[in-house]
């Protein structure tokens, strides 16, 4: 055994103790991801309902061809996680981006409103959905209240008759403070001469922000909402939480907030259509990566990347 | 050996059965015998333990329930009064836990249910007849189980009532009462319905809109509110009282535009809905649920069973309570219970003997008891309902209602065993917040929510009937 090691070249020394510290994660990769995949979809095939094998049956692509076909509410769940893309992801990007400008400053105290700041990202999301909603009640929140003291009787329904908007404010807030941070580390590596170099060259702050900030800020914003789209059909825990007292009780989303795994989640634990709802979720799968494929496609468009010239 | 060629049916459902039992099974803890080697060593750490006792039922229990219904120390409590049966428990916020269980072959030995999964149990062969149990039982004797127990009687999954009994009720009420909140009438310039009197239903949504505060567009005080995840059965009962049925006899289909009753009961609770007198899809409850609008004071009527008179009065509602007797439909008198909470026994459990040992403490010793005198609820036992509190007048006020609801003896509701529990509730409430909206009519709603149950019956019969 000893000799056997001895053996060995540097390389292959080298290698053997590669994969030895990659193992514990190629493990978990394997059994945590790789095999619920490949099960999930073998479950796709099926008509499970999550209780019983005795009649399992192999259904073909018959769950695919019901998302297509017959599930209107499949379709309008995905229109509707669209939509919260196109109100969460800008307003997310955006006012993260501003925030960590603006702390990114050399201001007073600008290490005290970081942590102030970051803070909302720490409260769990339960406990800030549910302050949110005492704020944001129809009849007895705190805002329509102060509203009422100007025009008596206001009932705005934040989170039923905006419920999308109303769930964008939570999101934005609650989220705020890990982009900021993101933002903020990729904008402490921008070099202090790229910008003194431009000011000496005349340029005004927004030229400043236009011209080299901005550019060199490319590869985190790719980041940013390279995760940002993923989290955005992956959003289960909002609508769930803010869905009065969970669905136990047979409690639903207002319809605006019905996103697509509300649907997933609804099929598996509601209808027990286990095997529908997996087709479900690998169709997500299968629409997720294409749609992270075309924006690194896009990547050569508008992302800055330091790539050695060719030759040197 | 065998020359005989596996079919793709077959070799996609044993790879399906293998490989998603396997991957479930990890998330379940296998449910072996404990050996009595193992209980005993398990037991050193209490003196009283220290020898494994070598007759009666021994081993490791399972048991899927609540963990305020079934605490530590109630475990503890009874490991120590039992050497050599443990218990272990998994917390019912886990029902994918339980899925996985169950399909993985090793489900708990005990799970906690309410009677609408009955049948639908009973349809999948899930769950064992304990009718033997019974009768050779000293704890839980047959003559002394409440009528709600019926719910755990079944000939058939579609005929639940009567024949062999699968389990039992941990307590239950007549869920069908009504409370209200004297000080929301008083404000309104109206008497507190008198508790002697037997409502109507019109009687009680005309009362809503009279008690009903309503400031601009704000709801300031609900009129009325029931459970609307139990609409479904809210309407069933109300049907029964004409012989009629939310269902068809075979219970293969939903019938709710075909009959005239049941679009006057989906009228009745749509116009509650419109008129802001309950909560509702586009109205919510502040507070997650109608029940903590009543004891908020900010709700004048509540549907809830004898249970809710443990939490009614609070510091706000404290001497202004009072428990109406359940409201009838068609002039009628019924109040079955609608949930029926209980245990039933695993038919795969690994350890039947050990698992009766433990249903017979839960449900006929101390933790019975302990129920009972807490007054959560009515206890599943005759014997014991003497000990519900009755010390306070607003106590002694809701036992004597209580007790004129029992009085009726009210039949179970046979619930659709090709229908999960909160099927029905869930397109009610996605399909009523479209038609408050005005996105879709009264009717287009009713005939949507028949196509949603429909279509879930449809997929679960072809499941349990394969």
């Amino acid at each position: 055994m000893v000799a056997a090691r001895l053996r060995l070249t540097r390389t292959q020394r080298r290698t053997i103790t590669f994969y030895l510290f990659i193992s514990p994660w190629l493990l978990g990769f394997i059994l945590l991801t790789i095999i619920p995949l490949i099960v999930g979809f073998l479950i796709s095939l099926t008509n499970y309902e999550g209780l019983s094998v005795i009649n399992l049956h192999f259904v073909g692509t018959d769950n695919y061809v019901r998302a297509f076909n017959s599930d209107a509410d499949a379709r309008f769940s995905l229109g509707r996680t669209l939509m919260w893309g196109v109100y969460n992801l800008p307003a997310w990007l955006i006012l993260s981006f501003v925030m960590a400008l603006i702390l990114n400053q050399n201001i007073k105290g600008h290490g005290f409103f970081r942590t102030l700041y970051y803070l909302t990202s720490v409260v769990p999301i339960v406990a800030a959905i549910t302050a949110w909603k005492v704020i944001l009640d129809k009849n007895f929140g705190w805002l329509n209240g102060f509203l009422s003291i100007f025009r008596p009787g206001t009932a705005i329904g934040w989170l039923s008759d905006y419920a999308l908007q109303g769930m964008t404010m939570i999101a934005v807030w609650t989220g705020l403070g890990a982009g900021m941070v993101i933002f903020l580390a990729g904008l402490q590596n921008i070099p202090d001469e790229l910008v003194e170099a431009a000011r000496i060259d005349g340029a005004n702050s927004w030229q400043v922000f236009r011209y080299v900030t901005l550019p060199l800020m490319t590869p985190i914003i790719f980041l940013q909402l390279i995760l940002g789209l993923i989290g955005v059909f992956r959003q289960l825990d909002l609508p769930l939480v803010l869905t009065q007292v969970g669905l136990a009780r047979g409690a639903v989303p207002p319809r605006q907030i019905y996103l697509y795994m509300m649907h997933v989640y609804r099929q598996i634990f509601i209808s027990n259509r286990w095997g529908y709802a997996f087709s479900l979720i690998w169709l997500l799968f299968i629409g997720v990566a294409i749609l992270t494929l075309v924006v690194f496609y896009t990547e050569k468009y508008w992302v800055y990347t330091e790539r050695p010239e060719e030759g040197s | 050996m065998s020359t005989k060629k596996i079919s793709r049916r077959n070799f996609i459902k044993l790879a399906g059965t293998v490989a998603g039992g396997a991957v479930l099974a990890g998330c379940a803890k296998t449910a072996v015998e404990t050996p009595v080697a193992t209980q005993a060593a398990v037991a050193t750490q209490k003196p009283i333990q220290t020898q494994a006792p070598t007759k009666g039922p021994q081993g490791n229990v399972v048991v899927f329930h609540d963990v305020k219904e079934l605490t530590p120390e109630m475990i503890t409590q009874f490991e120590s009064e039992h050497p050599g049966i443990t218990i272990e428990f998994i917390d019912r916020t886990e029902p994918a836990r339980l899925n996985a269980m169950i399909a993985a072959g090793t489900p708990p030995d005990l799970i906690r249910v309410q009677a609408p999964a009955i049948p639908g149990y009973l349809a999948r062969g899930l769950i064992k007849d304990l009718t033997p149990y019974f009768e050779a039982s000293s704890v839980l004797k047959l003559d002394d189980l409440m009528p709600a127990n019926n719910y755990y009687k079944a000939e058939s999954p579609t005929k639940i009532g009567t024949g062999k009994i699968y389990g039992m009720v941990k307590d239950f009420s007549p869920d069908f009462t009504v409370f209200a909140y004297k000080k929301a009438f008083e404000d309104a310039g109206l008497p507190t319905p008198d508790p002697s009197k037997t409502p109507t239903y019109a009687e009680l949504a005309e009362l809503a809109k009279s008690v009903a505060k309503i400031e601009g567009d704000r709801v300031l005080m609900w009129g009325y509110g029931y459970e609307d995840g139990w609409i479904d059965r809210i309407w069933m009962n109300a049907l029964a009282e004409l012989g009629q049925s939310l269902y068809s006899d075979d219970f293969s289909k939903v019938i709710i535009s075909g009959n005239d009753e049941t679009r006057k009961l989906a009228q009745y609770y749509y116009d509650l809905a419109k008129e802001n007198l309950a909560v509702n899809p586009v109205n919510p409850s502040p507070n997650g649920w109608a029940g903590g609008d009543f004891t908020a004071g900010i709700l004048a009527m509540m549907q809830y069973g004898f249970w809710f008179s443990a939490m009614a009065e609070t510091d706000a509602t404290r001497g202004q309570v009072v428990m109406l007797p359940a409201p009838t439909w068609a002039g009628q008198r019924r109040d079955p219970t609608m949930t029926a909470t209980g245990m039933v026994m695993a038919e795969k459990s690994q350890n039947p003997d050990a698992a009766w040992i433990v249903f017979e403490w839960f449900n006929g010793e101390q933790p019975a008891l302990d129920r009972a005198a807490s007054g959560w609820g009515v206890p599943g036992l005759k014997s014991m309902l003497e000990l519900v509190p009755q010390e306070t007048d607003f106590q002694k006020q809701c036992f004597e209602a209580l007790k004129n609801e029992l009085a009726l003896e009210t039949p179970p509701l046979q619930f659709n065993p090709y229908l999960g529990e909160t099927e029905f509730t869930n397109s009610w409430k996605t399909q009523l917040e479209q038609a408050l909206r005005g996105t879709i009519t009264f009717d287009q709603m009713l005939t949507n929510i028949e196509n949603d149950v429909n279509t879930a019956i449809a997929d679960n019969k072809a499941v349990i009937e394969g």
